[in-house]
């Protein structure tokens, strides 16, 4: 394991509670028709709020308020399968996460959609997730301007959200290739 | 323009946001370039929903392990036409890149706490920003969690019922827990250590985090990531003693149920001065007296579970689930009959939502359940059918 970008990312994305990490992983029946639910649900809550509120810290309230909403509408449907008895596996599995987009198949979509960007795009999201570099430290790496090196990974994600398509693979069910 | 074009140019606003607000430390985006965003998220659920892609985009990304797979020639083009020019240039302040040099251990550390505290710290509540100066109060009544950033970038995640003052100083940043329990998730700053004062002990953080719970007399402190220092108060200190935890609260008992109990030498620790280091996955309960007990080692995870609004049981009678449960919510259980409040229970649940225990105790055990009084939830067993 110790993929220095793992463990620091690690931290991160436990922050966003584990509903909202497995929901992102494309762990929902209609995926990605839930995602749109969701955004349609924290939008109408982001409207609830004061501006000046929302301001100081918006991308925080974003994620914090799909992280709700997804737990919210995963307890609601699993008490409407209440008599299954499996669901209690549910909920002690949402303490290990780790096994999203770790199937082989999830990998490959992945790594498919990455060739897809440019060679310096590739770089430059290599260096981050890999060597754990910030975008100054790319550029300087690459001996670029970090105005290139950001819009490289402007473009790159942008690609990307294009180009992985996760629901193809079978990979959301639950790890199965 | 058309539904495909106009979700691309969503797609690629999100993406620019994304690389604007998602990785720069918070000191770094003005005010304006957050109010930008929140703007453009109030616009239409299809902005929100595109930056969820974007997060999912960025978590796949991070999961991905065959970078070394990855070809990375610079010259490469892209194997289709690269993207329409931006039409809504967002202004961009010139950073140059940081020039403070990173300590090799903790520096990465440093920038993603920085990050977290960027991406994630959300305000649940009242805003609670630790002014520089003055002492500043957060307190939580019962069914209430907070989570709270400072004004360093540090994030606490607070308890229900739980009492804090913070006062930061120049040259220390201080916290003093009266009672409760909450996670302090600390922006690493050397200049400025992160002390967390309970009763006579302090935790002294070196860029880290760790919860500290004050139940009775007793501190427990249990580090996540990172190591703090256990200051107890010299007078008493000079004993760990294998005291039992007996008398130090429920959660105390429910966490030794599924820790492993591994003695650790305090000597090998580095203790100096009176000072206990903790470092990740371990555990020590400080009693009134001072004295500490041996370092536990501990699963942070699930230890800490409360600090995400989860509760882990691992065979807990229920009349103590239940107690626990009762701090996190307005409606308040009442079991109605011993035994049933002595039977053992395993699963992790969802705090602030009594219907997933309910549902539960319902699938294991034959019961009736009545709302009383408002917010009172009565579980009593279920009479036998009369012939």
């Amino acid at each position: 394991m110790a993929n220095p970008a793992d463990t620091r990312l690690a931290e991160w994305f436990r922050r966003w509670h584990s509903p909202l990490r497995q929901f992102l992983a494309g762990r929902g029946r209609a995926w990605p028709a839930d995602l749109d639910d969701v955004a349609q649900e924290v939008f109408l809550r982001l409207l609830r709020y004061e501006k000046v509120e929302l301001v100081e810290h918006p991308q925080a309230y974003l994620f914090k308020m799909a992280s709700n909403v997804v737990a919210e509408w995963a307890i609601r449907s699993r008490q409407r399968l209440e008599h299954e008895p499996h669901w209690l596996n549910d909920l002690v599995a949402d303490e290990t996460p780790e096994s999203e987009f770790e199937s082989a198949a999830a990998q490959g979509e992945v790594r498919r959609a990455i060739d897809t960007l440019s060679g310096r795009q590739r770089a430059v999201v290599r260096l981050h997730f890999e060597e754990g570099l910030s975008y100054g430290e790319i550029a300087q790496r690459l001996g670029v301007s970090l105005r290139i090196v950001r819009r490289d990974f402007e473009r790159s994600y942008s690609k990307l959200r294009r180009e992985i398509h996760l629901e193809r693979t079978g990979a959301r069910h639950h790890g199965r290739e | 323009m058309d539904a495909n074009s106009r979700r691309k140019m969503v797609t690629d606003e999100a993406a620019r946001y994304w690389a604007l607000l998602g990785t720069r430390p918070p000191d770094e985006v003005l005010e304006q370039e957050r109010e930008q965003f929140t703007r453009w998220l109030r616009e239409s659920p299809l902005h929100v929903a595109e930056m969820l892609h974007i997060a999912r985009v960025h978590y796949a990304l991070a999961r991905f392990r065959g970078w070394s797979d990855v070809a990375v020639d610079p010259t490469e083009e892209a194997s289709v036409v690269a993207m329409h020019p931006c039409s809504t240039e967002i202004p961009v302040r010139a950073s140059g890149g940081r020039t403070d040099a990173m300590p090799v251990r903790g520096g990465p550390k440093t920038k993603w706490l920085a990050i977290a505290a960027s991406l994630v710290a959300v305000l649940v509540g009242a805003v609670s920003l630790a002014p520089q100066i003055s002492g500043q109060v957060i307190e939580t009544e019962r069914g209430e969690r907070r989570e709270v950033v400072l004004s360093d970038g540090s994030i606490l995640d607070v308890d229900p019922q739980t009492r804090l003052r913070v006062k930061f100083e120049e040259h220390a940043r201080r916290l003093y827990l009266e009672h409760g329990r909450a996670l302090f998730h600390v922006a690493k700053n050397v200049e400025r250590p992160f002390l967390v004062k309970v009763n006579d002990t302090t935790v002294r953080a070196v860029g880290t985090a760790f919860g500290i719970e004050r139940r009775d007399a007793s501190v427990i402190v249990t580090v996540s990531e990172g190591k703090v220092a256990v200051l107890t108060d010299p007078t008493a200190h000079g004993t760990l003693s294998s005291t039992s935890a007996s008398g130090s609260g429920t959660i105390n008992r429910i966490s030794e149920r599924y820790q492993r109990r591994e003695m650790v030498q305090p000597r090998g620790q580095g203790e100096a001065d009176g000072a206990i280091f903790l470092t990740a996955g371990q555990q020590v309960t400080v009693q009134k007296s001072g004295t500490a007990e041996p370092v536990r080692a501990v699963n942070p995870n699930r230890v800490l579970a409360w600090s995400e609004g989860r509760l882990v049981f691992d065979a807990v009678p229920l009349g103590e689930v239940v107690n626990e449960f009762n701090r996190y919510n307005r409606q308040q259980f009442q079991i109605e009959d011993a035994e049933l409040a002595l039977r053992p229970v395993s699963g992790v649940f969802q705090a602030n939502d009594p219907e997933t225990l309910i549902a539960f105790i319902r699938a294991g055990a034959p019961v009736v359940v009545r709302h009383a009084d408002g917010e009172k939830i009565l579980i009593v067993p279920r009479p036998p059918v009369a012939e």
